[in-house]
């Protein structure tokens, strides 16, 4: 190996035996010397003047910007620095075969299988006692591991907070008599007592009551034009907040799919597979809209039902 | 008192108490010998191996950065009152996660710059690993004995996007919450397993009792990179026992490795590279604003925005799901969700034949040798055109991931852009594999004979208006076109010389052009000798 | 240990030794500073989003205040205040120049579609009985007189400006009562921003977004970007309903809601805090993964391009 110094003095004088692996990709190495001192001192100044600004207080982008700038020298420094003024090469290595002879291999084999035999084959019983132990601890290990990760889904999945007689009410917990909403309104709503439930949230949606098609045994469900579906879709899970109140359907706003608010929200394109569940409807007494009873289909996404 | 010591030892130069040092570990360690062997390893030289090096060097930022955050945020789904010094947030309920997060963004010094570089990385890091990969598929640098590599690589992407998932969810922000619960939709569709999966990631139906966001955690700071610092160090140790592959060229052989040697050369312009890197992501840390929560608000999961896209790595999962169609299975009582499709098995399929893909392409190719030459894309038009094939599928399915934004910036109706994407992402992806294929083949006929041209033919218009072609005349190393043999070339006399620049007024070179005609046989192109 | 003498070659190159008084000085500096740094104020970003807030806000009521003193310099004190009511929470009705003038806007540019009595056609709905609130939204925001009735009307510069619309809204209200009037928007300035992002995220942000950037709906309908829309019009449109929106009624949400959204709109979304630089377009993740993509890992690869062989 040949220092800097030599390489940097032997380029001047034409000398037959000197390897021109060694020689620097740089013409004129002085140059680019400074150059790579520049790029230093940008750095320097770059990385000075970040201090300057953090006791001054600063925004992201001047942190952002020096940081760049600062790195940015130093780096295309480094690489100039790596590359023009370091022997140019190229250097070659040779390479060995990667596996091991047939000989290192013989006598590992031997060390293993012969050595073993006579210590763990001879006493396979043994072995297998302490496998069935360790079987035996793994699978009792996994019953307390998983218990405590959560509760088993039982029927959590097919039931909502919505009950009989339920209470349709605001996210602020305000319950919603008849006239409230206009024809073409529509706002979420949750039943009375769990106000901000992920399965509770339900679209309130007024709609023209001449529209509306109605499904055989869902004649009562939408009571002066009022239709209220689960607000999570039953694609992917997400709420469903897009009404379109002029061609009366509800999109998804993570998957795009459409239903028809008219057609008991019937999915007419996209990739949700199932209608939404819809909740039937009713005005008590005093002019309070509430539920005749919870949905009759576990609302969201597909699952595999225990 | 120093001075008194110094007295008794001779003074040292600055090399002098390098190589005592040096000594001293030396004794104990041992570490010469292998040291030598380490710095002189030797690197190629060809850009397309600096792309790893993108993601390692993001992969240290991400480490750094991350350790940053790691101090401020606090992962809990607990609600409370911000009082932070985000105006149009005070005074509402948020949760500590998501508080936390706008600390670090607006009251922490740096933080942000942090966040956002952290967040930078994350994309830079699995995009390098993409390109990364492209290169090593492309070249077959995979092959025999690098499959293992190969697939400690493909270990490393699926990590990386698991772990990009989990770190953009954790701060709890509008749209981070919508994917959660795309997740958890997803893990609930695998048969058989998935309700009791989900249950037991959430702590129950979601939203689940507010353990996600502390599992996630643990999962983004702690395990999985744990095993990716783990599988890193494996991939590089695996790279160094192995050596490099190369390019053929001069000098270039199966039994060699040319190049740059550790040190001090490539050293120097690794560590120059790692400066770049750094300065790259701060630079869009500072610039470019990434996942302003902010602007997003706190998650509930009956709120929602639209428009809502994961980061860009799981877009063509995003992708998938909306170009499903909306069928689902009903078997004995039991129900295969739409989402098990496109969400679980297409990455399941997609990953298992990334990690295989060295052994059937051996089985198929019957090729067991061992390769330390690269192959360039055109040598092996099959490979190539598979593999950009995938590439435009999967490119397809991260553009479908924005169905609704294209039909908003082009203007068209989202239908039309859906059933569009319907259909082209499988139909596309054969279309560029056939010309892929159809381009190596041309390049192949170029370069298997170093790189020289074919024989122009020109076009000519004769007084009459009538047109025909004509072969120029042979120039030196020109091809036949329909033949592709190499065709004896003409002595350059007077009259030839003539005819070239006859046609070659009528297809109007310049005289510049002419200039650069091959010489005479004699001195011909010398060509490119080739192991 | 031949291979030692590498460890050398950083302090033999001249220049750079020479390097190594700045460095220390430069780190005397530093080391200076951040003492002293307990002393120095901090600005943080909360105090210039204030500014900006107080900014924005007296803009808003500059605005708001200007809408009503058009309207009262309209009310020429010759004419007979007898027209009908336009605002909410304000006793004055529309004069009858006001309505006269109307009528000549209307005949010029309106009643080619929507009929001489503003009673509808095939090509348009009947006007009367909509009430000044959706009148003025589609004429102020330039989406009425309409060129092409086939797609959805876009925002443009309006023909008519605020005074001139208001007279258009004067007479076809003239024509028939009821509807909703326009809304007072001057509570807006004591209104409550948080409670504002609360409830866009509940009932805007599922077509709008989270940013107001607007995006694509199913059947050829879209959501408009909110960048641009006054108090105003953010209030006429939650009210009335437009297009395919859904509407608001004062049942589900009270006016104060109202200004809530108004103010958060016009400050919030339209002056949005981008402390983290561009903002992208306000898209999301899709542009950003083009910028990492394209700029991040494009620009690293030209530095690889420089570092390595090209051959």
């Amino acid at each position: 190996m040949t220092s800097t110094e030599q390489v940097q003095t032997s380029e001047a004088a034409i000398d037959p035996t000197r390897d021109p692996r060694l020689d620097l990709l740089a013409k004129k190495p002085d140059q680019m010397e400074k150059l790579i001192a520049l790029c230093f001192i940008v750095g320097i100044a770059c990385f000075v003047a970040m201090m300057v600004f953090y006791v001054r207080g600063s925004s992201t982008q001047v942190e952002g910007a020096l940081m760049a700038a600062g790195f940015g020298g130093l780096g295309v420094g480094m690489v100039a620095w790596g590359k023009y003024l370091m022997p140019k090469g190229p250097f070659e290595e040779e390479r060995h075969q990667i596996g091991s002879t047939e000989e290192d291999r013989k006598a590992f084999a031997d060390a293993f299988i012969g050595r073993g035999t006579i210590a763990v084959k001879r006493r396979s019983f043994l072995g297998k006692l302490l496998g069935l132990a360790t079987a035996i601890f793994g699978i009792f290990s996994l019953g307390p591991l998983l218990d405590s990760l959560g509760p088993n889904p039982g029927n959590a999945l097919d039931s909502t907070a919505w009950k009989k007689g339920s209470k349709v009410v605001t996210e602020h917990g305000r319950a919603i008599k008849v006239d409230d909403l206009e024809v073409g309104g529509f706002m979420t709503v949750f039943p009375e007592g769990n106000v901000g439930s992920y399965d509770g949230q339900t679209l309130l949606i007024r709609a023209g009551t001449s529209d509306i098609v109605t499904m055989p045994g869902r004649e009562s469900w939408g009571p002066q034009g009022y239709l209220a579906y689960s607000k999570v879709c039953t694609h992917a899970g997400c709420p469903i907040s897009l009404y379109q109140q002029e061609t009366e359907q509800l999109l998804c706003p993570c998957h795009q799919s459409l239903f028809n608010v008219l057609q008991a929200a019937e999915p007419v394109f996209g990739p949700a597979p199932r209608p939404l569940p819809q909740l039937p409807l009713a005005i008590d007494k005093n002019g309070y809209i509430i539920a005749q009873a919870g949905y009759n289909e576990p609302i969201g996404p597909g699952y595999w039902n225990f | 008192m120093p001075s008194l010591l110094k007295k008794d030892k001779p003074k040292q130069t600055g090399a002098e108490k390098a190589t005592a040092g040096a000594k001293w570990l030396d004794d104990r360690l041992g570490l010469a010998k292998g040291g030598r062997v380490f710095f002189n390893k030797i690197f190629p030289d060809h850009w397309s191996f600096m792309l790893g090096e993108i993601a390692l060097y993001s992969f240290v930022v991400l480490l750094v950065t991350g350790v940053f955050l790691t101090l401020y945020y606090v992962p809990s789904a607990d609600m409370l009152t911000y009082h932070g010094s985000y105006a149009p947030l005070k005074g509402t309920q948020v949760s500590a996660a998501y508080n936390s997060t706008l600390a670090i963004s607006f009251d922490v010094r740096f933080g942000l710059l942090v966040r956002q570089m952290h967040h930078w990385a994350a994309d830079i890091f699995l995009g390098a690993i993409a390109v990364h990969m492209c290169r090593v598929f492309f070249t077959g640098a995979f092959r025999r004995p690098r499959e293992l590599n190969w697939i400690v690589g493909v270990t490393l992407l699926i990590l990386g996007i698991s772990n990009g998932f989990l770190g953009y969810s954790l701060p709890d922000d509008l749209i981070s919450g919508t994917g959660l619960r795309i997740m958890f939709s997803v893990v609930e569709s695998i048969p058989v397993v998935g309700t009791h999966l989900a249950f037991w990631l959430f702590g129950g139906n979601y939203p689940g009792n507010g353990v996600i966001i502390p599992r996630m955690f643990m999962l983004h700071v702690l395990l999985v990179p744990a095993i990716m610092v783990a599988l890193v160090g494996a991939h590089l140790a695996l790279l160094v026992k192995q050596k490099h592959t190369q390019f053929s060229g001069p000098g270039k052989t199966e039994k060699n490795v040319v190049g740059t040697p550790m040190w001090p050369g490539f050293m120097f312009k690794t560590q120059g590279y790692f400066f770049l890197v750094v300065a790259v992501l701060a630079g869009l840390g500072g610039w470019a604003q990434i996942n302003p929560i902010w602007q997003y608000g706190q998650y509930f999961p009956y709120k929602v925005s639209y428009a809502v896209q994961p980061d860009w790595y799981m877009g063509w999962l995003d992708g998938a799901l909306r170009i499903m169609p909306s069928w689902e299975f009903q078997n004995f009582g039991y129900m295969i969700p739409n989402m098990f499709f496109p969400a679980v098995l297409l990455p399941g399929i997609a990953f298992n034949i990334f990690i295989v893909w060295p052994f059937i392409e051996a089985k198929v190719r019957k090729d067991y040798k061992e390769h330390h030459l690269l192959e360039r894309p055109r040598d092996n038009p099959w490979r190539t055109s598979i593999g950009a094939g995938a590439l435009a599928f999967f490119f397809m399915l991260f553009a479908a991931s924005s169905t609704d934004v294209l039909a908003n910036y082009f203007n068209i109706s989202l239908n039309l852009v859906l059933w569009f994407f319907r259909f082209a992402t499988y139909i596309i992806p054969f279309f560029v594999a056939g010309i892929t294929y159809k381009i190596c083949l041309e390049l192949q006929a170029l370069g298997r004979y170093g790189g020289r041209r074919k024989r122009f033919n020109v076009v000519l218009r004769t007084a009459e208006g009538e047109y025909f072609s004509e072969k120029t005349p042979a120039r030196p190393g020109d091809l036949d076109v329909l033949s592709g043999e190499e065709e004896e070339p003409l002595e350059l006399t007077e009259e030839v010389s003539e005819k070239i620049r006859e046609s070659s007024e009528l297809i109007g070179v310049s005289s510049t052009e002419l200039n650069k005609l091959p010489p005479p046989a004699d001195q011909g192109v010398k060509r490119v000798e080739r192991d | 240990m031949d291979w030692l003498i590498f460890l050398s070659i950083p302090f033999k190159l001249k220049y750079l030794r020479k390097l190594l008084p700045f460095v220390v000085i430069a780190t005397v500096i530093m080391i200076a500073m951040t003492t002293f740094r307990s002393g120095a104020q901090i600005s943080k970003s909360g105090t210039s989003m204030e500014n900006l807030v107080s900014v924005s806000s007296t803009t808003s009521s500059t605005s708001s205040t200007t809408t009503s003193s058009t309207s009262t310099t309209e009310a020429k004190p010759t004419s007979v205040n007898t027209g009908p009511l336009l605002y909410e929470d304000s006793g004055t009705p529309a004069t009858n120049s006001q309505v006269e003038q109307g009528k000549i806007y209307f005949d010029q540019s309106c009643s080619s579609c929507h009929g001489i009595g503003a009673e509808g056609s095939s090509r348009a709905p009947n006007l009367v009985g909509l009430g000044p609130a959706t009148i003025d939204f589609w004429v102020t925001t330039g989406r009425m007189p309409l060129a092409n009735t086939i797609v959805q009307p876009e925002r443009k510069p309006p023909r008519y400006d605020p005074s001139q619309s208001l007279d258009i809204v004067a007479y076809v209200t003239s024509l028939g009562p009821g509807g909703p009037l326009i809304p007072n928007v001057s509570g807006v300035s004591n209104a409550s921003i948080a409670e504002g992002a609360s409830l866009f995220a509940l009932n805007c942000a599922g077509c709008h977004t989270i940013t107001g950037a607007g995006d694509e709906l199913a059947s050829g309908a879209y959501a408009p970007s909110l960048h641009q829309a006054t108090p105003t019009q953010v209030a006429e449109a939650i009210r009335t309903g437009p297009a395919n929106m859904p509407r608001f009624s004062p049942g589900i949400m009270t006016n104060a809601q109202v200004n809530d959204i108004v103010k958060y709109v016009t400050q919030s979304i339209q002056h949005p805090d981008n402390a983290g630089g561009f903002g992208l377009g306000g898209v999301g993740p899709v542009a950003e993964g083009f910028v990492g993509l394209l700029i991040g890992v494009g620009i690293l690869m030209l530095f690889a391009l420089w570092i390595g062989d090209r051959s």
